[in-house]
């Protein structure tokens, strides 16, 4: 689990880097179910801003892996470099998710000579033809395939001899945060994370620089796993790109700048908006025996295989059960005619972390949903989520967010407003605590920590409150759900 | 010099507009990948019907799973393999084609991946088709609802990419003819024919209007340059050693691919 102590020490983007990844490497997911979302300890520095996403925003973002690579194409070579040794030139998950491309030309012959970044070959996958340039300047030793041939993602292509001075020398310092810089060719001069002294690389910043410097903070385990998990848009590995990068390599504490691109660049946009909102924050906590016992009731009497029952699904109805008597929480503020609109439906979004991003899909009209249905609906947005194919519908009209950060830790935090809305909801794992009967033994009970991040230019404390209260009423005791039912 | 300056001020790139109409597609091709591999400048062409019916492949694909070969030697249709990737369409004077040729630099909110760029192109067009229609970037098709009225296709390079696009303001059913159904279709086709899952333009709004739509959205993204209305009056960096890989396949070509397949 990562401890809020990482969120404090890194900059963003490689936070969500990390994030992403330890989310591909879960192998159970929690009992809260997909929707993960990075939270900070409520003692969080003010460098290490909450971030959320905006679910309208999410238009203007593109999901693609790899933001940390601004050349296009640049193969990824084995993360270790071995000076005057072969190194593996393979080909890059282009973005599309697609297993293989065609070889449409070499650019170079065996024997020649490369620069970095020259390019080696032109593959078409289905929608583009694209330049694939090489990693390193090196020799070419060995080209593998022919014009014509169908390439695997991840197979190598050809085989290069590394020449000395390409080395790069990965040099690292431990700062507080990553800072956009004014030119590409700025370096050394914002601290943050790796950083390479070469001119010709033009400060970039490349994926195995950021994951070693993760291996070196202790934050990722496994580097050749996450170097797996982080080469493909999809949760399938990539072959042929293991790495031995773990122990070999030295560093020296530089400054190194990374340049943040697209999505990024997006959520500096969409996070200064929603700092400039007034929020307030709301924290209680809630008893979910009961859910816990309906839950596993779910199961038990489950028939169809391919629904899975987890909590988010009772949570969702419940809280679209709540925002009936509380519409004001359901609502969007417009701040030009100080108008609040009162949205009619219940659209949830739910935050979902996925290989290629966060992303926020939401179920559209919740009040009218059965749980089961929305337990389907929420399957599907959580398939195409992880397969990068949700489309505009999906990610538009939110008018609640809830974020369930249980799945990867922490108890209490500052989630910022997914604007236009009013609130959002994040909440904790459930937790078996000890708890006071009033006889005055001690029972065990299973308590999930609620926050919820509220605009205060539209709600006061007293609404919010009663909201929360009416919500965890229907959790602590769902058979109260019972008296809807029609 | 001075509108250089403007734009660089406020951030925006620009961008040279080349609006032609009637153009033959191989020469709008030609012309795309001259300006993509020697020039530096980031593009946007328009090509407002292109003169007579033409099938244009993308860079590979084989020839006997895309076209009714023996139809379209009978017709004598010519059939162009242009340099970018993507599938086959047939065009005619009913198909606009927008075109924009950026150094990656230019749109550095995106990756110079397909997705990425797609996704930006997507967005483009959301602008154009604001209030009309239920428009979308669907797959990787531009829909209106389910039905397909546009195709892109793309080329990366190490630092320019191309995205170009050929929407179907109107079209004759009896050129689709000439196309069989692809084996990679999108999912949202569902085995529909052509007539079932195209839709055309026309429908939605006039033609000068999609046209003056279009630029004004790639306007909001950079700082349009006009420089010509025809080809010939196009500035072109004439890098010596270029030779276009787009071309049009011979008669030859054609029956060879005829007597492959009987």
């Amino acid at each position: 689990m990562l401890s809020s102590r990482i969120w404090q020490r890194t900059g963003w983007g490689f936070r969500r880097r990390c994030l992403c990844l330890y989310i591909s490497l879960s192998s159970s997911p929690s009992e809260q179910n997909a929707p993960v979302w990075k939270f900070f300890s409520a003692s969080s520095s003010s460098s290490a801003p909450a971030p959320f996403r905006r679910a309208r925003a999410l238009e203007d973002i593109n999901f693609n892996v790899s933001y940390m690579n601004k050349c296009c194409f640049s193969t990824e070579a084995v993360a270790d470099l071995p000076v005057g040794e072969m190194v593996d030139v393979p080909l890059a998950q282009t973005g599309e998710g697609i297993a293989e491309c065609e070889l449409l030309k070499w650019f170079v012959q065996e024997g020649d000579q490369v620069e970095e970044f020259q390019p080696l070959c032109e593959v078409q996958s289905d929608k583009a033809t694209i330049e694939i340039t090489s990693r390193y300047k090196g020799k070419v030793a060995h080209l593998l395939f022919v014009p014509g041939n169908i390439v695997k993602v991840g197979e190598t292509l050809a085989k290069l001899i590394v020449n000395e001075s390409s080395l790069p020398a990965l040099i690292f310092r431990d700062s507080e945060h990553v800072q956009s810089p004014s030119s590409d060719n700025e370096k050394g001069k914002q601290g943050g994370v790796p950083s390479t002294p070469d001119d010709d690389k033009d400060g970039r910043v490349l994926k195995e620089d950021v994951l070693k410097y993760a291996v070196m903070k202790g934050i990722i385990k496994d580097q050749s796993v996450s170097l797996n998990a982080e080469c493909g848009n999809q949760s399938q590995p990539v072959e042929g790109n293991n790495s031995d990068a773990t122990s070999k390599f030295e560093w020296t504490f530089e400054d190194k700048t990374v340049p943040l691109r697209g999505f990024q660049r997006a959520m500096v946009k969409t996070m200064s908006l929603a700092s400039k909102v007034p929020h307030f924050y709301y924290a209680d906590e809630i008893t979910c025996d009961a859910l816990v016992e309906l839950k596993t009731s779910f199961q038990n009497n489950n028939t169809s295989p391919d629904v899975k029952h987890t909590f988010l699904p009772l949570l969702i109805k419940s809280l679209s059960m709540a925002l009936i008597k509380y519409p004001l929480m359901n609502s969007c503020f417009n701040e030009e005619s100080l108008e609040v609109t009162l949205k009619g439906s219940h659209n949830i979004g739910i935050a979902m972390a996925t290989p290629n991003g966060l992303v926020v899909p939401n179920i559209k009209n919740v009040q009218s949903l059965s749980i089961l249905e929305i337990t389907k609906e929420l399957s599907r947005l959580q398939r195409l989520a992880s397969d990068n194919k949700l489309n505009t519908e999906d990610i538009c009209g939110g008018t609640i967010t809830l974020s369930n950060i249980g799945a990867i830790g922490g108890k209490f935090g500052s989630p910022l407003l997914n604007l236009p809305e009013v609130s959002i909801i994040a909440i904790g794992r459930i937790q078996k605590v000890p708890q006071w009967a009033d006889d005055g033994s001690v029972y065990p009970a299973s308590l999930m920590t609620v926050n919820i991040g509220a605009d205060h230019r539209v709600l006061d404390g007293a609404t919010v409150a009663r909201f929360c209260n009416e919500w965890k009423n229907l959790i602590e005791n769902p058979e109260l759900l019972l008296l809807h039912l029609r | 010099m001075a509108l250089v300056g403007k734009a660089r001020e406020a951030g925006i790139p620009l961008m040279k507009l080349i609006r032609l109409k009637g153009v033959p597609i191989l020469e709008q091709l030609h012309l795309e990948e001259r300006l993509l591999r020697t020039s530096s400048d980031n593009w946007c062409l328009i090509n407002d019907g292109t003169n007579s019916p033409a099938i244009v492949m993308g860079l590979s694909g084989k020839l006997s799973e895309l076209v009714e070969v023996r139809s379209v030697l009978q017709d004598q249709v010519p059939v162009i393999r242009r340099f970018s990737g993507g599938g086959t369409v047939i065009v005619d004077q009913g198909t606009i084609f927008v075109t924009l040729i950026c150094n990656k630099e230019a749109v550095p909110d995106i990756q110079p991946f397909p997705p990425s760029i797609m996704s930006w192109s997507g967005q483009l067009y959301s602008e154009v088709f604001e209030g009309i229609g239920d428009f979308q970037l669907r797959e990787n098709d531009y829909v209106f609802g389910d039905r397909k009225f546009g195709g892109n296709a793309q080329s990366i390079i190490k630092h320019r990419w191309v995205h170009h696009t050929s929407l179907l303001w109107d079209y004759e059913v009896k050129n689709m003819a000439y196309l069989k159904l692809p084996a990679k279709a999108p999912n949202y086709r569902l085995a529909r024919g052509h007539n079932d899952f195209v839709c055309r333009m026309k429908e939605f709004l006039p033609r000068y209007e999609f046209v003056e739509r279009t630029i004004k959205a790639i306007r909001s993204r950079f700082s349009l340059e006009p420089v010509a209305d025809n080809i010939a009056d196009i500035d072109v960096p004439s890098a010596t050693h270029f030779a276009p890989s787009t071309r049009l396949l011979t008669d030859h070509d054609m029956r060879e691919v005829c007597a492959a397949s009987l």
